[in-house]
């Protein structure tokens, strides 16, 4: 059963439309992502689910109940912050305690319920410190336990790793999800970070300019983006341009200036076309089994991979090879490019702008 | 932090000298045995410390200019709360006009707000009454107050406020549990600034007081108009004694330089 859903929400600041008809639903337990570039009216969706903006438009239900009329103290929900928003004035356990309190659970009881959220996101011993004797991701611990301990029926995380540095980041990542699935609490991310939503997501859903581009597993999202700007938005993609001569039930005939490649069987019609190809996917190889050859203009070292900027006829194609401590090309080398047939995906051409 | 050159120090050091010249020169007047207006005083003696004492209408002024300051620093500060909260909450249509109304009796010379008042209360009847001042003295410190809680409100994180709302609390909850609380250290700095500026305050009050409600400056003034005896100085350093030890308490509450230059408030 759907947890949250939200249908046709649309909201208007004057003549821009920040948010439009979106509509998402997400079930009991599961983690949500809303993934997109700044501007591209997550923010602005997570403040009208929380009760901070008002819709003009369309609904949000929680467990079946409209929103529409329930101010946002009243809606129960667990929020973590992009600034953590502790309070500053109260200790870690007054701060996870101070929505116990507003229900008016009964001392022994709000003990208890704090010192479990404390264990769960594994702060019992920094109880009676202050928010500034901490670090970052210590803070980022108080604020979700502070949002967790009240049981809300749904948790919104707006951004919450971005004020961290990258290689608490990641620690942190893993320990959001373990904490979201001990606590088994549907969760609703808001994210601009490809890699924090696709390690964390069941679901992700892309946004851009208001709109919903696509609502995927992040293993699909990535495999299979459904449009030009997930595929580049989600990972690296080399995109090329090209012309969709003919389709057939086996294989596609593409054509890119002199070129001519085979595609997976594709829905599109015959037109220009756009091919996403991921780096990972291309192989170097002999001269005569290569789709195309080129000369590599730069290589950068990046610790566990290689990535390579190859010139070719194609124009530059990114080429990322994992570092397993063999000989590499070295810049203006020639090399030789292939790819399994289905690692090519066919998508609709960008509009011209 | 960025070492000091010699002629910074230098510099900074006679422009404290500068400063505190005065303040050596009448607490050093005021321990005189004479009956005149001396430095350095040619021997140390209480004499005018116990003419304090025999001067009722003295220690009247100061009692007047205490309630005086606690009055008008307390309603400012009630105003500027809410008005701080409100300009620094977010942009609507007035805001800045709103800001500049209060901040406006800083650019109005105070003689000219003195004869302002003058009329003013003339009018209304209030003139020489005690609240007459004290909503005098409001106008003249508000501007004060608001800069002060103003810069505690812009440094506050509004996703503070937005945290306590999702948790359950009603808004005047947030206010009093999470907002007051942050936004204290500008608040009590305001007050006391405040207090300080009305205690202090002469140009204005000298058009709108009344025998009944002349304040400790208004006093002093028109002893030293009348008379040169040293009495002005021992009264002096009593002023000087007590705001010292008011800025001394704040300071152990609240740290000075957090209050006056809002560094450190995070």
């Amino acid at each position: 059963m759907a947890i949250l859903e939200l249908r046709d929400l649309t909201k208007r600041f004057g003549a821009t439309t920040a948010v439009d008809h979106f509509t998402l639903s997400v079930e009991k337990g599961e983690f949500v992502s809303l993934l997109g570039p700044s501007g591209c009216g997550k923010t602005t969706t997570l403040q009208m689910i929380a009760g901070f903006e008002t819709p003009s438009g369309g609904s949000i239900l929680l467990n079946g109940r409209d929103l529409r009329s329930v101010p946002a103290r009243q809606r129960g929900l667990g929020i973590v912050f992009q600034t953590y928003a502790l309070f500053p004035h109260m200790t870690v356990e007054e701060n996870v305690g101070f929505g116990l309190e507003m229900r008016k659970v009964p001392g022994d009881e709000r003990r208890r319920r704090i010192a479990a959220a404390l264990d769960l996101v594994h702060l019992s011993h920094l109880s009676g410190r202050y928010p500034r004797q901490m670090s970052g991701g210590q803070r980022q611990r108080v604020a979700l336990a502070r949002a967790l301990v009240i049981e809300p029926e749904l948790l919104l995380l707006d951004e919450p790793l971005s004020n961290l540095d990258a290689k608490l980041r990641e620690e942190m990542q893993l320990e959001l999800r373990r904490i979201q699935q001990e606590a088994g609490v549907t969760t609703l991310l808001v994210t601009h970070d490809q890699s924090e939503a696709m390690a964390l997501s069941d679901r992700i859903a892309v946004m851009q300019g208001g709109r919903l581009i696509q609502e995927a597993s992040p293993f699909e999202a990535y495999d299979r983006p459904t449009n030009a700007f997930v595929s580049t938005f989600l990972g690296k993609s080399n995109a090329i341009d090209a012309h969709l001569e003919e389709t057939r039930d086996d294989g596609a005939v593409l054509r890119c200036g002199d070129i001519r490649l085979a595609g997976p069987p594709s829905p599109a019609r015959p037109g220009p076309v756009l091919i996403s190809l991921r780096p990972e996917r291309i192989e170097l190889c002999d001269a005569a089994a290569a789709h195309v050859s080129g000369r590599v203009g730069e290589r950068i070292f990046l610790g566990d991979q290689w990535l390579f900027k190859v010139e070719t006829s194609l124009g530059e194609l990114l080429v990322v090879r994992p570092n397993s401590g063999r000989r590499e090309p070295e810049p203006g080398e020639t090399v030789h490019l292939s790819w399994r047939t289905e690692h090519l995906r066919i998508l609709a051409a960008e509009p011209a702008a | 932090m960025r070492r000091n050159g010699v002629f910074a120090k230098l510099f900074s050091l006679v422009f404290a000298l500068f400063m505190l010249a005065p303040l050596v020169v009448v607490v050093g007047v005021s321990f005189t045995p004479e009956g005149f207006l001396e430095f350095p005083p040619s021997g140390i003696s209480l004499r005018w410390f116990r003419a304090i004492l025999d001067n009722p209408d003295f220690i009247d002024a100061a009692i007047v200019s205490l309630q005086l300051g606690v009055a008008s620093a307390t309603i400012a500060t009630a105003i500027c709360i809410p008005a701080a909260l409100a300009i620094g909450g977010g942009r609507f249509p007035g805001r800045d006009a709103l800001q500049a109304l209060f901040l406006s009796p800083l650019t109005v010379p105070t003689v000219v707000l003195g004869i302002a008042f003058l009329r003013f209360l003339s009018t209304l009847g209030l003139n020489g009454t005690f609240w007459g001042l004290v909503f005098c003295h409001v106008v003249i410190i508000v501007p004060f107050v608001l800069r002060l809680v103003l810069a505690s409100v812009v440094g506050l994180d509004p996703s503070i406020a937005r945290a306590a709302t999702s948790l359950g609390a009603p808004s005047l909850t947030v206010f009093r549990r999470i907002t007051l609380p942050a936004i204290i250290p500008g608040v009590v700095g305001g007050w006391v600034l405040a207090f300080i500026t009305s205690f202090d305050e002469l140009t204005v009050t000298v058009f709108i007081v009344n025998p009944a409600t002349t304040t400790l400056p208004v006093k002093l003034f028109s002893h030293i108009t009348q008379t040169t005896d040293p009495l002005v100085a021992s009264v002096s350093t009593v002023a000087i004694l007590f705001t010292v030890a008011l800025m001394l308490v704040v300071d152990r509450i609240y740290g000075l330089d957090r209050l006056l230059i809002g560094e450190g408030s995070h």
